[in-house]
């Protein structure tokens, strides 16, 4: 396989490829290569973090006797450890072998959106996308519905018999498998009806509350029947819609972000109707029209694309975990709180004047201790003193180990010119080539930063 | 095309970016047109508690939903016969009197989202609270009116979504030699420099080209344009008054910047409201005081209409930390010098009349607010900007 076509293929449906890695495929054919990614992400690893000191929250009879001051604390160390997953999120994602299976995990928590402040469900939820991430759609809405972070997120925790709530019927079709226009307000009503009762217990557990359980005959899609839940979205499953829907989203995010209509039809051929996500990748991976020029390096990168991606040429240890977040607000991608159930809008939205400066900068700032000097936006929830808390310490350099091992083991025998096509994945613009051309004086170090902080670098 | 604009592009075109002060004392004087007009938006971010601002002092409801928390009719400044600022709004008792402000109660939208997140996303962009738009509409505002980042500016150091379009945004700063100075790193400058225009037809190469390109040019024309005209009026000593103080700066160099938006933190009282309240409306209205007295000094006033408004008011009942949760309508206020209608611009709230959650009832929905801004104060067709048409009310 060309150098050129396994480098595309491991910025989308990874974080990039390192020089050795690429020697020990080339000389494979594209089946081997993308067989050996399937094969690396076959079992799901959880992710988990110790949690030992909050078990109390979770356990379905002592949690009922807690004092009300007790549970504030555990809600309070709740929240500090949603912060803690985000950390080893990211180190997750720096550290997988399992490229392929953490790079859809990043996508379908961008589909199946949800927030919540209970460790132990937003925990319970990643590891659901992790879990399906490559299975069978069915499976996975099926088990989206019953979790405990979404049912709290869209409501339907309150979505009882004698008042039903829409919330989650109508995010279910508009933002998760049909997309406005392809169900009515009556459609709505009456899947709501169907998912009534559906709860959880502390523990995470999902369980149906009986008596508030609307048994009685739905009209859903030209369909009528008994319906619960999981019936509605087997219906959901048999409009050829949901498959064109959710391959348009996987094109914009793993191909490029202008969809070409022929190879999306292709795609929801071969989605529907089993929705075998695992086979439809294949197809895009083993497809010709994947590694067309048109579709190389025509993405943006996310800001968490561009964090991880530097990162897996050189490790970061950052000291504060409040550092990490901060690149990650400013950049506008903050894992686990997504802006709202839509989620983040991604492609040429990570852009604006601000944050592009700020994205150009964040290698040296990153690799180089470079002083950065652009404030966070404060919360809602803050205070006025700590709302422009950061704005008194304007000037500020991040406590951050940099581990170059890779890096020396991987570039220092490179020439200029190879350092950069395994770094850039864009065509470069004629003059800034001349540019790159004049640093000859610079150690490899300093080039490497250098190249990433080029705009071509903010593309994949 | 008019002649002030086509003294402010080709001066732009050509690289001279300093106007000439006669032609600024020409434009303002003479060729006062719609678009010379501009808006500042500020928001109280957090929710700010509504109620206890404009304290309705007759209302029995509003005394028993507060034990805790309700002002006393002895410790308020009474307006009206029903309504009264709260203590700490002297500064906007004064402006009141001058007829500068106007109050619009019960503003609002249908289904209302009690999260700062999306009801924040729904003010800046403008949607019903079913909808996910991807833009703000001051975005939209400068995506078809004037095209250039710097038409729209967050005094802030990140953007928010309402300054975003789908293709062209605003800019964030609040310190214009800072932004200038990290657009203009030699290492900046030498990729910028040498760029012709080729790129630019690229599909997404070159929208970053171009936003770095138009990002350096306008941080260089805020910073150049402002420099020369520091304030020399002496705000409050606080992060909001250097906010408006910078937004001050701005406005009275006669940047071609239509909106400003300010956001002020801190207004999340779920917990022992009353001292915490009566700081930040203090520390509000005394930085809006001098902000406005700033603008009048220097004649920009006239042109200059500010809006504040909240994501969302709060209960109407207290909770038992002596705060208020996340409630529904609030007031909204607006200052300027031409106001149609000064002082109260409808009845409060009707505390007999709440919603099903028990919280205000809207009787404005926000949208009007930007559509009147719009075609009464901007004079540009608003159906564009809001996708759909809104009354428009007559304050301006």
């Amino acid at each position: 396989m060309e150098t050129k076509a396994i480098q595309h293929l491991y910025s989308r449906v990874g974080f990039g490829i390192l020089p050795n890695e690429i020697s020990s495929l080339s000389g494979l054919k594209k089946e081997d290569v993308v067989a050996q990614l399937f094969s690396k992400s076959r079992e799901a690893d959880p992710l988990k973090i110790d949690l030992a000191e909050l078990d109390d929250f979770i356990d379905n009879d002592s949690r009922q006797k807690l004092s009300r001051a007790i549970r504030q604390e555990l809600r309070k160390k709740s929240r500090q450890k949603i912060k803690d997953y985000n950390s080893a999120w990211i180190s997750r994602l720096v550290t997988t072998d399992q490229q392929l299976r953490e790079k859809m995990v990043l996508f379908w928590a961008n589909v199946f959106v949800c927030r919540d402040n209970h460790i132990f469900h937003v925990q319970q939820y990643n590891n659901t996308l992790r879990k399906h991430a490559l299975g069978h759609l069915g499976d996975f809405l099926k088990a989206v519905a019953k979790e405990p972070a979404m049912s709290k997120y869209l409501n339907n925790r309150q979505n009882v018999k004698e008042k039903p709530n829409e919330n989650f019927a109508r995010e279910l079709m508009e933002l998760f498998t049909l997309g406005e226009g392809h169900y009515s307000e009556y459609d709505i009503k009456e899947a709501a009806r169907a998912f009534t009762g559906w709860s959880f217990r502390p523990n995470g557990e999902f369980f149906l509350r009986q008596k508030k359980h609307d048994t009685g005959v739905k009209v859903f899609l030209g369909k009528s029947g008994n319906f619960d839940g999981n019936a509605i979205i087997d219906i959901i499953l048999q409009q050829k819609q949901c498959a064109r829907f959710i391959c348009e989203k996987v094109y914009r995010y793993f191909v490029n972000p202008r969809v070409n209509q022929q190879h999306l039809n292709e795609m929801v051929a071969v989605f529907y109707p089993k929705y075998n996500i695992e086979k439809l990748m294949e197809h895009i991976l083993l497809s010709d029209w994947f590694y067309e020029d048109e579709n190389i390096g025509a993405k943006i990168k996310s800001p968490m694309e561009l964090l991880v991606g530097i990162q897996r040429i050189v490790p970061l240890t950052f000291a504060k975990e409040k550092q990490l977040l901060y690149l990650q607000r400013t950049m506008g991608q903050v894992l686990l709180y997504p802006p709202n159930v839509a989620g983040w809008k991604q492609d040429r939205n990570w852009i604006d004047s601000n944050t592009l400066l700020f994205r150009m900068k964040l290698p040296s700032v990153l690799l180089n201790d470079t002083v950065i000097n652009v404030d966070q936006k404060g919360d809602f929830e803050d205070s006025f003193e700590k709302y422009y808390a950061d704005s008194r310490k304007r000037a500020r350099k991040l406590d951050v180990e940099k581990d170059w091992t890779i890096f020396d083991l991987e570039f220092l025998a490179l020439d200029r010119d190879e350092i950069r096509e395994s770094l850039i994945r864009s065509k470069i613009d004629g003059d800034t080539l001349i540019f790159l051309d004049t640093l000859t004086n610079l150690d490899p170090k300093e080039y490497l930063v250098q190249l990433m902080s080029i705009p071509e670098y903010q593309l994949c | 095309m008019k002649r002030r604009e086509f003294i402010q592009r080709s001066s732009l075109a050509s690289g001279t970016l300093l106007v000439p002060n006669f032609l600024k004392a020409v434009e303002s004087s003479v060729l006062g047109g719609a678009n010379h007009k501009r808006v500042v938006v500020i928001q109280l971010s957090g929710g700010n508690d509504g109620l206890n601002t404009l304290i309705p002092y007759t209302n029995d409801i509003y005394y028993r939903s507060r034990p805790q928390l309700a002002v006393k009719s002895n410790d308020l400044i009474k307006i009206t016969d029903t309504l009264g600022f709260h203590s700490q709004l002297k500064p906007l008792m004064r402006l009141y009197d001058k007829g500068y402000l106007a109050i619009l109660n019960n503003v609002g939208y249908p289904n209302p989202d009690r999260s700062h997140f999306r009801s924040t996303d729904i003010w800046h962009t403008a949607s019903g609270s079913d909808e996910y738009l991807t833009s703000g509409w001051m975005g939209r505002y400068i995506e078809s009116h004037g095209q250039k980042p710097y038409n729209a500016i967050e005094i802030d150091d990140s953007l928010s979504l309402m300054l975003k379009g789908e293709n062209m945004n605003g800019i964030a700063t609040k310190n214009a030699k800072l932004l200038h100075n990290n657009m203009n790193t030699p290492y900046f400058k030498k990729i910028l420099n040498q760029q012709t225009d080729q790129h630019l037809s690229e599909h997404n190469l070159g929208y970053l080209y171009k936003t770095m390109i138009e990002a350096r040019s306008s941080a260089k024309y805020i910073y150049e344009t402002s420099k020369t005209n520091p304030s020399k009026k002496q705000y409050p000593d606080n992060p909001f008054g250097k906010q408006l103080k910078t937004t001050a700066e701005f406005i009275n160099s006669r940047l071609d910047t239509q909106m400003y938006y300010v956001s002020m933190g801190g207004f999340d009282t779920h917990a022992n409201q009353v001292n915490t309240q009566s700081r930040l409306l203090h520390i509000y209205s005394d930085a809006v005081e001098t902000f406005v007295q700033d603008l009048d000094d220097n004649g920009t006033l006239e042109n200059t209409l500010i809006l504040t408004f909240s994501e969302f008011g709060r209960r109407v009942q207290e909770n038992a930390s002596r705060g208020t949760d996340h409630g529904a309508a609030n007031n909204v206020f607006l200052i300027g010098k031409n106001l149609k209608k000064p002082g109260f611009f409808n009845s409060g709230p009707n505390l007999n009349d709440l919603d099903a959650n028990n919280d205000l009832k809207y009787d404005i929905d926000f949208r009007s607010i930007y559509a009147t801004i719009l075609s009464n104060w901007l004079g540009v067709e608003q159906k564009s900007i809001l996708r759909t048409s809104f009354d428009t009310l007559d304050f301006v």
